[in-house]
């Protein structure tokens, strides 16, 4: 177990652009960390170079203090689980599992003993005689992290989206025992996903990435409640957050002449600025009996099972709002209560105060 | 236009193909079935009868089994050096290394020379008194080696020859199969520590058995119609050492004339390969696949 120090690592594939900018990030030891984004903007890039498979074009990589960047991968003592199944076609599940352990040269009996331990957590003991040839994509992916999880002496745990092939049902048990035995070991671990769900739920920290920089680093709470920029915004939530331009009167912040935000909150913020409004779909409802709101026009609602996604027109801005489904709600015009300690002020797309 | 009309009208598409099939592989196969129930020879020429006795006669000839069973030596012998040589040549140019395009052209070489030319060359080098190979290894304190004059120098010269203008052809094949490798095994072998030798035998081999299984069986086949070589080299001597089944049906069908009892041989031959090639080809899957491919 090992803290990973990223010392101005940055990388380009050939003469490209920079896949990974040049960054400096520390990852504490024994800590969870998600790196979150989308397809392309450099999450596996970052995690090769920590694991030793790709050779940054700049910087250092420190474990635990030690450069390691020119150190081979198998030396860096790093266990890595790929997005799609490895498995050794030609062994059975026990020898699959055991192999990182007797490639690094631990007896037989303690190898059993280990191998027997992830067998159980990840519900294997009844395969291990079975050939790994013949085991579903589940099964087998199941065995990749099993040889990630086996060697508990491992300065780091490097998972790349290990679950995008899993099946749906099977995920969430999966991430449990993950979780679990991970708590056992507490190692370092970097879990690449590009599944929100799975990174909050997952991680201590995320770390959300957009064209090889990331953009803001925090606790799940922290990037919900209060995105850096509107694409951290409009990544985290689902559906993510809206935002609408502000019309600034008499010092307010409102919305459709409606009062939203007091003329304290925007002390500090040139006067001709322009302020967009941050508001999660959570963060408003129907307003009720006398009580002032924002008309609205109600749009459209989609169905998430418990909930209700409403889609709603404010002058010519358009709102998505998450209603409780047993809430009744008016057809056509509806007036909306937004939570205006929890709205969000952007000016030039970042996060002001 | 009727079911029946339809019918026809559909199978008149398979005609020609059905009828190029006819011209180049049945009829020839039926016809040497047919001569092979004849008499037909130098003295006798044409299609009589003489029912089963040239199959009778080759069970009792000597001659044809032992040139069946060195045969069978020769090809798997050869298919064996073939394959090691050739898999640590793709090995060799399969990563990045210097000067790797010249060295891919250079292994295929042999494979691109007539094998009949390529024989002529070797018996002069395989020359006794005159061939620089004797004066090579005489540098070295070695031979001088009667190469084409005694059995079994005679028997390692063809395979030698047999091996050096067949080994591209593996190496070929095997480096087709590396290149079309996933790359993802290798890294999660080195991420598991895997050293070069683990990784060879527990992810490189076995991603190649299938390639490997169909290049092998494919060289037998081949190894198996073993001619030119023999022909060119030794001419099946000395004596009888180094001829082979095939070179034997010739000399009994255009040296001697015995087409009918040639043709027998040839069936004979055809059907012992058809068995013994596909019990091989399940063996290799069920030795290093199993059972459930």
């Amino acid at each position: 177990m090992a803290s990973i120090h990223l010392d101005q690592i940055g990388h380009s594939y050939g003469t490209a652009v920079y896949a990974l900018e040049k960054t400096d990030m520390h990852f504490e030891d024994g800590k969870t960390y998600a790196l979150l984004g989308p397809s392309g903007c450099g999450k596996t890039t970052m995690l090769n170079i920590i694991s030793g498979l790709l050779t940054p074009s700049d910087g250092r990589v420190l474990l635990g203090g030690t450069d390691v960047t020119r150190t081979r991968t198998a030396e860096r003592n790093i266990a890595q689980v790929f997005q799609f199944p490895v498995v050794y076609q030609s062994k059975t599940v026990f020898e699959n599992l055991a192999f990182p352990l007797h490639c690094r040269g631990w007896d037989r009996s303690r190898i059993a003993t280990r191998v027997a331990e992830i067998a159980d957590l990840l519900g294997l003991t009844s395969r291990l005689s079975q050939s790994a040839r013949r085991l579903t994509a589940d099964e087998k992916q199941l065995i990749s992290l099993g040889r990630g999880l086996v060697r508990n002496d491992v300065a780091a745990l490097l998972m790349d989206e290990p679950l995008t092939v899993i099946d749906p049902h099977m995920k969430f048990d999966l991430r449990r025992r993950i979780k679990q035995a991970n708590d056992q070991t507490r190692h370092t671990v970097v879990y690449v996903t590009h599944d929100q769900n799975e990174a909050m739920t997952f991680a201590d920290e995320v770390l959300v990435m957009s064209a090889g920089r990331v953009v803001q680093r925090g606790t799940p709470q922290q990037l919900f409640e209060a995105p850096r920029n509107l694409y951290v915004g409009n990544f985290i939530g689902s559906p993510g957050m809206n935002f609408v331009r502000a019309e600034r009167l008499d010092g307010d912040l409102r919305l459709d002449g409606v009062p939203l935000v007091g003329a304290d909150r925007c002390r500090g913020i040139a006067p001709d600025a322009e302020i967009v409004l941050g508001i999660r779909p959570e963060h408003i409802a129907f307003a009720q009996g006398e009580e002032l709101g924002v008309p609205a026009s109600i749009v459209s609602a989609q169905d998430h099972g418990s909930l209700l996604v409403v889609d709603v027109a404010v002058g010519s801005d358009r709102l998505r709002m998450k209603v409780r489904r047993d809430v009744s709600f008016p057809a056509g015009q509806a007036r909306l209560r937004v939570s205006s300690d929890q709205v969000r002020l952007y000016v030039d797309g970042v996060l002001v105060n | 236009m009727g079911q029946t009309g339809l019918r026809f009208y559909k199978f008149s598409f398979l005609l020609p193909g059905f009828l190029v099939l006819l011209a180049i592989i049945l009829f020839p196969l039926l016809f040497t079935i047919r001569v092979s129930l004849s008499g037909w020879d130098a003295i006798a020429p044409g299609l009589n009868w003489a029912g089963l006795t040239n199959y009778a006669h080759v069970f009792s000839d000597g001659r044809f089994w032992e040139a069946m069973l060195r045969l069978s030596a020769m090809a798997v012998g050869t298919v064996l050096v073939q394959y090691v040589l050739g898999f640590a040549l793709a090995l060799l140019v399969w990563r990045d290394i210097l000067f790797r395009r010249i060295f891919r052209v250079l292994f295929l070489i042999p494979m691109m020379t007539t094998p009949v030319i390529m024989s002529v060359i070797w018996r002069t080098i395989f020359h006794e008194s005159l061939g620089p190979a004797n004066d090579v290894l005489g540098l070295i304190g070695l031979g001088p080696y009667p190469w084409l004059t005694s059995a079994n120098f005679a028997m390692a010269a063809v395979m030698l020859v047999e091996i050096w203008q067949w080994t591209p052809f593996m190496f070929l094949l095997l480096l087709a199969g590396l290149l079309s490798l996933p790359r993802e095994p290798f890294l999660a072998a080195a991420i598991d520590g895997a050293g070069p030798v683990r990784t060879f035998f527990n992810v490189t081999f076995p991603l190649l058995v299938p390639v490997s299984i169909g290049a092998v069986v494919i060289r037998l086949i081949e190894a198996s119609k073993i001619m030119e070589t023999v022909y060119v080299l030794t001419s099946g001597g000395p004596g009888t050492a180094t001829e082979t089944a095939g070179y034997y049906i010739y000399i009994k069908g255009l040296r001697d004339f015995e087409i009918g009892y040639a043709a027998s041989l040839s069936i004979t031959y055809l059907v012992i390969m058809i068995v013994l090639l596909t019990i091989i080809a399940k063996l290799l899957v069920r030795i290093f696949i199993g059972r459930s491919a």
